[in-house]
This record gives structure tokens, C-alpha cells and sequence, in this order.
């Protein structure tokens, strides 16, 4: 990064503080306290989150990725999925379309792993939905029914 | 869901009736991240978010009807509900309810709302039913997109059409600032280099059997200017141009319905107009933060089950009305000597704006708010102390407003 100062709109959450990171200058505090990877100063975050992202969305920036796999059952035909923690910006191209060509065997739980630790990033993939979704207990059986000849089934 | 859940513990029977053959509403197909920021403290997906609620709801003993349909709701001589329920699987039922939530949420304008000229080619689609066919059903719509509307499904939509492997060519909005809010622009358009055309309109869609392209025009003086408009070639129109809260059932049973939501008016206990039906969440008025949905929710859940159990109404309610620059507050009551909260909307875009609070055109109280805009909505929370307490043979009418 060459720029003196970048604005960005932090996303960590729905608030969009509108961010302004800047290099530290060398002998201050800051550079001293963050160390050689991070020598950044970040303003106009209302929390600690938008340091972070400031930080390294010039440096390194991350994205979790989120997207649905393919299941080939009739009934449920996709899977949602999501990684376990944000990923290098520059490789979540790759990762995407390995998981909308990929498969998965149905039953799953929300959490299951589906990909371990992606090409050595530690990164997981996981589903966030059971499928097929827990059942629905039967309904209770329905009250005596007041009126005359059309009677209304009892729920099943 | 969160209502039903309020209800349940504190020990009244409850039943859920649900059109689709799963729990969990629109969230299922927002497989994005985002949600439960502030109910969780987490970033959960639309999926994981609704997981947090269908576990706990099918343990408490609720009934739930799935693949059902409430096609009535009318007045039994003794008071009660009657709610009629059409469902596939088991034919018709009758629910006699002593009080009756509705959480129907919302469905989309379409092409025929906003009138877009043109052929009626195949390959036109809301970006919600879009939305649902790539991550429920593992469809693409198309190959080529243009999107109308920068609202934030339209937004969501561009980003993920693009992960899934389509092209989209832009955005195209009518108003000259988008609609969405802006973590999704940066994190939807900017990301991928998708183009925001601000102040335009779709003019005309061309196609025969399908899609081909569509015109897009700039606005010059409210109308589209021809002259300086531009033909892009695709396959795929998605349209997100507003969500209309589904009242078609509430306004059959006599709920009266306020035109500047959408959705039924409301007291401070979120009953509406008709005694014993309440409302809550994007069928009361339309959300952008599913954390207040269920806020508001389980304030309805609440409520509910205070009014059964025998808790005095409505006498000590004062009206609430927008004042200055505020397109709508939801509830329209407010109880004196208690704390009350709101949801309202901004109908200008202002950076240092102040939020006001008066009753009978005094003002009771001032909040500094940094950015308004109309499409983030703002939460007021009031204690009690902070309102004068009801003044004898005064209307006591609160105005919240915004300079």
C-alpha cells in the first residue's frame, strides 16, 4: 500500500463507520505498540471491531464467504454453507466455484464440516441448516367439534 | 417465531401456521452473514439466525402447521378467533384462538407495480423469488443481469449472482442515492466492481421469448431523457423495487391498515385496529435489521400474554403521530408513566440531524443522531421519566420528528 491515507466503509457491521487508515508515523507510539505488520492508524470506527477491519482490509484483507452446494436429493436440492472464518480476499474466487461444483451427501447438521481446513488455509466450510430439517411434532388432536354434519379433521 | 416462543412461556397454548413446508420464513434463503449482530453478538447466516429459534420452538410445544394457508380470520360471538387454515395436509381446519399474531412478512413489487414498458419476455424476476431459486432451489435465473433497484435484496442479489457465476452489468436506480444501506454497496457493488447508476430508470425491456436487453435512461427533471439513455444486452431483469407488507388477509378480517407502513395501525401493545389481532415484524411495517424483528416481536409476544391474562388497555394509551420529516413511527400509542419504545423512519437524508420528541407541541425530548436516512431505520427508546406524565383533558399526542 502505497497511499498515504485510504477512506473505506467498514463492514464488520450494519453501522458503516466511514473509516480513514493511515501509516503510523515511524517513532510513535502506535508504530512502536502495533509492530511491523501493523504500523496503522485507524479512525472514525465507533468500536474496536472497525480497527481491525481498517487495518487489514489495507494489509491483508479478509472475506467469509458464504454460498449453497448442491445435494442431489430431490427433495432439498441445496445445501447453505459458510466458511468458519473469514478468508484471504484474493482466493475466495477459487474457493467458490469448488463449492458451487461440489456436492454434498445428505443428512447434515448445522455446523458439520463439509471442507477441512482449505488448501492449508485452516479454513473450514460448514453448513447452516440441518437437511433435511428436524421433523415437526404431530399436532395435538383437536377439540370436540360443536357443530353438526361437516365435521373438520383432526390435524395429523 | 419469537412471538409464539414469549407466548408459550408463559403458559398459554400456541399454534403456528406456516405457508411453506419449513420454519423460518425469508431468513431460509438469506444464506448470507449479517444477522444477529445485536441480538447475538454473533454473525450468524439467515439460516443459522432462524436455527436459533426453530430448536427451541419445536421443544416448547408449539403446534405447528406447515404447507398451510390462513385463508380467513373472522369474530366469534363469544370473543374468540376463528382462524380458518387451508393446508395439504390435512384439508381444512378451524383454530378458535383468544388472540391472533400476524407475522406474515411481506411480498414484492413487481413489473406491473412500477409499470416498465417493453415486450414481456421471459427472464423477469423479483429479486426475492431470484433469490430463492439460487439458494433454495439451485437454479440460475440467468447469465447476463441488470438489476433495478439498489435496495438491499437488489444489492445482495448483484453480489451473489456474481458469486454463483453470472455477470451483472449494474444496478439501476430511480432515486439519486441508493436505497440499501451502505455496508451492502461497499461490500456487494464496490467488491466487484458492479456499477451504481444513480437517478436512472429501466425505460423498456426487449425480448421475444426471452430477454435480450433492456433501455436505460437518465432522469432530467423526474422524466427519463431519451437523448442521453443507453441499450445494455442481457438475459435477466431482477427487479427490487419494494417490499409491500402482506395485509391482504388483515384488511379482510377489518384491520385498518396505515398507508405510510403498509401494515396495520397499531396501540403501544401492538394490537391493531381489531380486538384480539395483533401484528409484529415486516407485516406490520417493513425491517431492515431481522434483530429488531424479533425485539419487536417479542415486545407483540409480550404484550399478548399481559392482555389475556387481564391486564388493563386501553384507557391510558395517547396517540403517537410522525411530525417533521418522519415518514411513519410504529406503535401509534404511548402509555404515560412507563417506558416506551419506537421504530420509525427518516424521510430525508441529513448528516448531524437531531431526533425531537414532543407532546402537544412541547418538546419533551432531543436525541443527536449522527447520519439519518429513509432506508436505515431508527430505534427510539424512551424511559419514563423522560415524558411528562398525562395531562388531564389533553390530547397528550406525541410527535417524533427529525431537523
Amino acid at each position: 500500500m502505497s497511499e498515504a491515507e485510504a477512506r473505506l466503509v467498514c463492514i464488520a457491521c450494519p453501522k458503516g463507520c466511514l473509516l480513514t487508515v493511515r501509516k503510523a508515523a515511524s517513532g510513535t507510539a502506535s508504530a512502536a505498540a502495533s509492530g511491523t505488520a501493523s504500523a496503522m492508524v485507524v479512525e472514525g470506527n465507533r468500536c474496536p471491531k472497525g480497527e481491525v477491519y481498517g487495518r487489514e482490509e489495507l494489509i491483508a484483507p479478509r472475506r467469509t464467504v458464504t454460498a449453497s452446494m448442491r445435494t442431489d436429493c430431490g427433495d432439498h436440492p441445496c445445501v447453505p454453507v459458510r466458511t468458519d472464518r473469514p478468508l484471504a480476499r484474493g482466493m475466495v474466487r477459487d474457493l467458490l466455484r469448488e463449492l458451487y461444483a461440489g456436492r454434498v451427501k445428505l443428512p447434515v447438521r448445522l455446523g458439520d464440516a463439509v471442507v477441512r481446513d482449505w488448501r492449508g488455509t485452516g479454513v473450514c466450510v460448514v453448513a447452516t441448516r440441518t437437511l433435511p430439517p428436524d421433523q415437526v411434532p404431530p399436532v395435538r388432536q383437536a377439540g370436540p367439534e360443536a357443530e353438526g354434519d361437516d365435521q373438520v379433521p383432526a390435524a395429523q | 417465531m419469537a412471538a409464539a416462543l414469549r407466548l408459550r412461556g408463559k403458559g398459554l397454548s400456541v399454534s403456528v401456521v406456516e405457508r411453506e413446508d419449513y420454519l423460518g420464513g425469508i431468513l431460509i434463503q438469506c444464506i448470507h452473514n449479517g444477522f444477529g449482530l445485536h441480538r447475538f453478538r454473533a454473525d450468524l447466516t439467515g439460516p443459522e439466525y432462524a436455527s436459533r429459534f426453530i430448536g427451541p420452538l419445536l421443544e416448547a410445544g408449539v403446534d405447528v402447521h406447515l404447507d398451510a394457508t390462513v385463508i380467513s380470520i373472522a369474530a366469534e360471538t363469544d370473543g374468540t378467533r376463528a382462524v380458518t387454515v387451508c393446508s395439504s395436509r390435512c384439508g381444512v381446519l378451524r383454530l378458535e384462538a383468544r388472540a391472533v399474531v400476524l407475522a406474515m412478512g411481506c411480498r414484492e413489487r413487481n413489473r406491473g407495480n412500477i409499470g416498465i414498458a417493453g415486450t414481456r419476455p421471459a427472464g423477469v424476476f423479483t429479486a426475492g423469488l431470484a433469490q430463492r431459486l439460487v439458494n433454495i432451489e439451485g437454479c440460475l435465473p440467468g447469465r447476463r443481469a441488470v438489476i433495478v433497484g439498489s435496495g438491499d435484496i437488489g444489492l445482495i442479489m448483484a453480489r451473489r449472482l456474481t458469486l454463483a457465476g453470472c455477470e451483472v452489468l449494474c444496478v439501476v436506480e430511480i432515486q439519486p442515492y441508493p436505497s440499501g444501506i451502505v455496508r451492502n454497496i461497499v461490500q456487494c457493488l464496490n467488491d466487484f466492481s458492479i456499477p451504481l447508476h444513480l437517478g436512472h430508470v429501466v425505460t423498456r425491456i426487449r425480448g421475444r421469448e426471452r430477454v435480450e436487453g433492456v433501455d436505460v435512461a437518465p432522469l432530467a427533471g423526474g422524466a427519463p431523457d431519451a437523448g442521453r439513455g443507453f441499450r445494455l444486452d442481457c438475459d435477466t431483469v431482477l427487479l427490487s423495487v419494494g417490499l409491500v407488507p402482506e395485509n391482504e388477509i388483515s384488511a379482510r378480517a377489518g384491520v385498518r391498515i396505515n398507508r405510510a407502513t403498509g401494515g396495520p395501525y397499531v396501540d403501544a401493545d401492538h394490537q391493531t385496529s381489531v380486538d384480539g389481532i395483533y401484528a409484529c415484524g415486516n407485516v406490520l411495517h417493513v425491517h431492515d435489521l431481522v434483530d429488531y424483528v424479533t425485539e419487536e416481536a417479542e415486545a407483540c409476544g409480550d404484550s399478548v400474554a399481559r392482555r389475556l391474562g387481564g391486564a388493563a388497555a386501553g384507557s391510558a394509551q395517547q396517540r403517537v403521530a410522525p411530525g417533521a420529516n418522519v415518514r411513519y413511527v410504529v406503535p401509534n400509542s404511548w402509555v404515560p408513566g412507563r417506558s416506551n419504545g419506537f421504530f420509525l423512519r427518516s424521510l430525508v437524508v441529513k448528516n448531524d440531524a437531531e431526533l425531537v420528541v414532543s407532546i402537544d407541541g412541547r418538546e419533551a425530548v432531543s436525541r443527536r443522531l449522527s447520519h439519518v436516512q429513509p432506508s436505515e431505520m431508527i430505534r427510539l427508546s424512551l424511559e419514563a421519566g423522560e415524558l411528562p406524565a398525562a395531562r388531564e383533558g389533553q390530547g397528550n399526542l406525541m410527535e417524533v420528528g427529525i431537523r
